[in-house]
C-alpha cells in the first residue's frame, strides 16, 4: 500500500495515530523523504498524502538547506523549534516552525519526526504590531510636526489633511475638514485634499513616489495650497455644511459623543449619512470628530473613493488618534490667531490713546484759556453794571442841552457795548447744550424702559411696555426725555414697593405723542399733587424732591406737558406729552 | 401801601445801584451784603420780594433761596448774577425770575414789578 513504508506498519504502533493526526506531521527516512504524512500535512500542502509519500520534505520548505540543518544539529540534543516557510506545490508560502526528532524505525531504521506548526495566525499579529508601531511613530512624528513649525492655522489644517492621505501617512485616498463655527451655530467644510478622479490619482501618487518626501516636507507646503491644487474636493467641502442643532446628523454626533464612526457600502441610512454619500460620492466613509478638552473643534472625514480600499479597524482607530493630536493643534493654532489679533487690537488702541491724549491736552489748554477768559468776562460784568448804571442815572438826572448829560450818554453807550462784547464772549465759551434731533419715540421710550427692567424684577414688579406710536419721530433731546421717564419709573418703582405691574404706554394724539406711566402703588393725594412739580418738595424720607421738577420743566422745554391723575382702584398715573414736529417741508428744521 | 423790597450783593456799587433805581420805580428798599444777613432781614423786616445774587463769599445765592423757600415760599426770589449759565443749574430752578445782570435795569425792574402785581408805572 505504501511502497517505501515499512512492510508491517504495526511494528511502529503509532502509525495509524500520526496518519490520523490533523496536526501536520511528517514521518522521514534517513534521505529525509517523506515516509509518513498525518493528515493535518496534506491539508497544510494542499495535496494527497501518496503525492506526498517518498518526496524529500525539503523540497516544501525554503530555504531548502535549512531542513538537514535542522534534523542534523538536533541529534541527541533537546528539539529546538526553527522557523522555515513552507511551500506547498499549490497555493501561497505558509510561515512555519519546524520540531524535529529522531526515533528507531521497524528493522533498525533511523526515522526522522518533524512537526510543523503553522505561523499564519502569529504573523499576521506581528504585521499588524509593526503597523501599528509604525503609526505610532508616525503619529508623533505628526504632533511634533504640528507644534513645532509656526504654522497659520490654514497651513495647520492643509497638514492634517496631508497626514491623513499621505503615503507615509495613512493612506486615505481623500480627507475633508470641517470646522465649527461658533457664531452660526454650523459646522462648515474648510479644505479638503485628494484627487478628483483616477487617472489624476495614479498621476499624484506616482509623483509622489518619485519625489520620496519625508513627511514633514509634505505637510508642511508653504508654497501652496490645497485650495488651489485639489479643486474639484474643495468644491465638495464647500457644500458640506451641518447646523449644529441637527443634533442626529452623524457629524454632529461623532463630535458631541467623540465618537469616530465608519460607515460602509452596505449600511442602512442614518440620519446625515445620505448627505454625506451625496457630498462624497461614494458610499463608504469614515468619520472622526477634532475634539479637545474645550470641546469639538470640527470634524476628520476621509474616504478611498478612488482605489475603493475597504476601511480597516486600524485605518478608523489611526484616524480618531490623528484626529486628536490635530484637534489640540488646531485649537493652539486658533488661539495664537486669536491672541495675534487681540495684540494687533490693543497696538492700534495704544496708538490711538496717544493720539486721544495729545488732542485732550489740546482741548485742555483751550479750556483752560476759555475758562480764564470766562472768569475776567464775568468779573468785569459787575463794574460794568455800576458804571453803566450809574451814567444811565445820570444822563436821566441831567437837563436836556447839557454837554454832561451828552458825556453821561456816551458812558452809557460805551458800557453796553463792553457788556454786549462779554455777553457774546461768554456764549461762545458756554459749552453748546446737548441739541434736539428727530428720534422715534417708541423706540427710545422702549429702550429707556428696558434698562429698567433687571431692576424691577429685583422688586418682584413686572414691566409692561406697549407702544401705539410706531415710527412716530419727534423732534427732542433723547437723553432728556430719557432722563424724565427714569424719574417716573423710579418714582413708581418707590411707590410700590415690592409686587405688581408697572405699564408705560404711548399713544398718538393730535399734534402730540402721549407717555403714561401707571403704576399700582398708593396714589397721590390731591393736597400733594398741587406741590408736585414744586422743586425740593418730597415726600420721601430720601431724595432731593427735584426728580418732578426736573421732569416737568425738561417737558415743559419740549412745549409738553406733565401731569399725575388718580387710577380708579388706586395707584398714580403720571402722563408727559411731546409734540409732533411742525410740517415746515419750505424750511425744514436743521439737525445741529 | 409801597411793597419792600431785600437786595442781597456783595458789591457795595450795585446794592447803591439797585436800592436807588427799585426806589425811583416806587419800591421801598433794604439792602444787605451778604447772604446770611439777607436770611436775617427775611425773618425781622419780611420784605415782599428778594433779589438775590448768587455769587457771593460765605453762602451762595442757591443756597439763601433754598433757606428762604424752606422759611416762607410764598415770598417771590429773583435771582440777579452776572453767570448766565447758572440758569442751567436746576436748584435754581426755584426762584420765581431769573435776570442776567445788566447796566439796563429796565429787565429787573419790570420783573419786580410783574411779580408784585404792580402794573401801573410810577415813574
Amino acid at each position: 500500500m505504501i511502497p517505501s513504508a515499512p512492510e508491517t506498519p504495526g511494528e511502529l504502533p503509532l502509525w495509524p495515530v500520526i496518519e490520523g493526526s490533523s496536526a501536520p506531521l511528517f514521518v522521514l527516512d534517513e534521505a529525509h523523504r517523506i515516509v509518513l504524512a498525518s493528515a493535518g500535512s496534506c491539508r497544510l500542502l494542499a495535496a494527497l498524502a501518496h503525492e506526498l509519500q517518498g518526496q524529500p520534505l525539503a523540497r516544501y520548505l525554503a530555504p531548502e538547506f535549512a531542513l538537514a540543518d535542522a534534523l542534523s544539529a538536533q541529534e541527541g540534543a533537546i528539539a529546538r523549534p526553527c522557523e522555515l516557510t513552507l511551500c506547498p506545490p499549490r497555493g501561497a508560502p505558509i510561515p512555519v516552525e519546524v520540531v524535529c526528532d529522531h526515533c528507531d524505525g521497524p528493522g533498525g531504521r533511523r526515522l526522522s519526526l518533524v512537526a510543523i506548526h503553522d505561523l499564519t495566525h502569529i504573523k499576521i499579529l506581528d504585521q499588524d504590531r509593526l503597523a501599528r508601531l509604525g503609526k505610532l511613530s508616525l503619529l508623533n512624528q505628526i504632533n511634533e510636526a504640528l507644534y513645532g513649525a509656526r504654522l497659520t492655522l490654514d497651513q495647520m489644517l492643509e497638514a492634517v489633511l496631508h497626514c491623513v492621505t499621505a503615503d507615509q501617512g495613512l493612506r486615505f485616498n481623500r480627507a475633508f475638514l470641517l470646522l465649527v463655527e461658533e457664531r452660526a451655530k454650523r459646522l462648515r467644510g474648510e479644505v479638503a485634499i485628494g484627487p478628483s478622479n483616477a487617472d489624476e490619482a495614479a498621476r499624484i501618487w506616482s509623483d509622489l513616489a518619485d519625489q520620496q518626501h519625508d513627511l514633514f516636507a509634505l505637510m508642511v507646503r508653504y508654497d501652496r495650497s490645497c485650495k488651489q491644487t485639489d479643486v474639484a474636493v474643495n468644491e465638495i467641502v464647500k457644500q458640506m455644511v451641518v447646523p449644529m442643532g441637527h443634533g442626529d446628523h452623524i457629524l454632529v454626533r461623532a463630535m458631541r459623543e467623540r465618537q469616530a464612526f465608519r460607515v460602509v457600502a452596505s449600511e442602512i441610512d442614518f440620519p446625515g449619512v445620505e448627505d454625506l454619500r451625496r457630498w462624497l460620492g461614494t458610499g463608504a466613509f469614515a468619520v472622526a470628530p477634532l475634539t479637545t478638552r474645550r470641546g469639538a473643534v470640527g470634524v476628520l472625514v476621509a474616504d478611498n473613493a478612488i482605489s475603493g480600499k475597504e476601511i480597516s479597524d486600524l485605518d478608523l482607530e489611526f484616524l480618531q488618534l490623528l484626529a486628536n493630536v490635530s484637534a489640540n493643534a488646531i485649537e493652539n493654532s486658533r488661539l495664537y490667531q486669536e491672541l495675534q489679533q487681540r495684540l494687533a487690537d490693543l497696538r492700534r488702541a495704544a496708538q490711538r490713546q496717544k493720539e486721544d491724549q495729545k488732542q485732550l491736552l489740546r482741548m485742555e489748554r483751550l479750556s483752560i484759556m476759555g475758562e480764564t477768559a470766562g472768569v475776567v468776562a464775568h468779573e468785569l460784568r459787575n463794574p460794568l453794571v455800576a458804571i453803566g448804571g450809574f451814567a444811565r442815572a445820570l444822563h436821566r438826572a441831567l437837563p436836556e442841552g447839557d454837554a454832561n448829560r451828552q458825556y453821561a450818554g456816551i458812558i452809557t453807550e460805551e458800557v453796553a457795548r463792553l457788556e454786549q462784547i462779554i455777553h457774546d464772549l461768554l456764549d461762545f465759551i458756554r459749552p453748546k447744550k446737548i441739541l434736539r434731533k428727530l428720534v422715534p419715540l417708541d423706540e427710545l421710550i422702549t429702550d429707556t424702559a428696558r434698562m429698567y427692567e433687571g431692576q424691577m424684577r429685583e422688586h418682584g414688579i413686572s414691566l409692561d411696555i406697549a407702544c401705539g406710536a410706531e415710527g412716530v419721530r419727534v423732534r427732542v433731546n433723547p437723553s432728556e426725555i430719557q432722563q424724565v421717564l427714569q424719574n417716573l419709573l423710579m418714582n413708581a418703582l418707590q411707590a410700590m414697593g415690592s409686587g405688581g405691574r408697572i405699564a408705560v404706554r404711548t399713544r398718538l394724539q393730535p399734534g402730540c405723542v402721549r407717555v403714561e406711566v401707571q403704576d399700582e402703588g398708593p396714589g397721590v393725594p390731591e393736597d400733594v399733587k398741587q406741590k408736585l412739580f414744586t422743586p425740593f418738595f418730597t415726600t420721601k424720607p430720601s431724595g432731593s424732591g427735584l426728580g418732578l421738577a426736573i421732569s416737568n420743566q425738561i417737558v415743559k422745554g419740549h412745549g409738553g406737558t406733565l401731569a399725575c391723575q388718580a387710577v380708579p382702584g388706586g395707584g398714580a398715573l403720571f402722563t408727559f406729552t411731546v409734540p409732533l414736529p411742525r410740517p415746515h417741508p419750505a424750511s425744514p428744521e436743521r439737525e445741529q | 401801601m409801597q411793597k419792600r423790597v431785600l437786595i442781597v450783593d456783595d458789591e457795595p456799587h450795585l446794592r447803591l445801584l439797585y436800592e436807588t433805581e427799585l426806589r425811583r420805580a416806587g419800591f421801598e428798599t433794604m439792602s444787605a451784603a451778604n447772604a446770611e444777613q439777607g436770611l436775617e432781614f427775611v425773618d425781622s423786616m419780611r420784605p415782599d420780594l428778594v433779589v438775590l445774587d448768587i455769587r457771593m463769599p460765605g453762602m451762595d445765592g442757591v443756597e439763601a433761596l433754598q433757606r428762604i423757600l424752606d422759611r416762607d415760599n410764598t415770598i417771590p426770589v429773583v435771582l440777579n448774577t452776572a453767570y448766565s449759565s447758572y440758569r442751567d443749574n436746576f436748584m435754581t430752578w426755584a426762584a420765581d425770575a431769573y435776570v442776567t445782570k445788566s447796566s439796563d435795569l429796565g429787565e429787573l425792574v419790570s420783573t419786580v414789578r410783574e411779580l408784585l402785581h404792580e402794573e401801573t408805572v410810577s415813574q
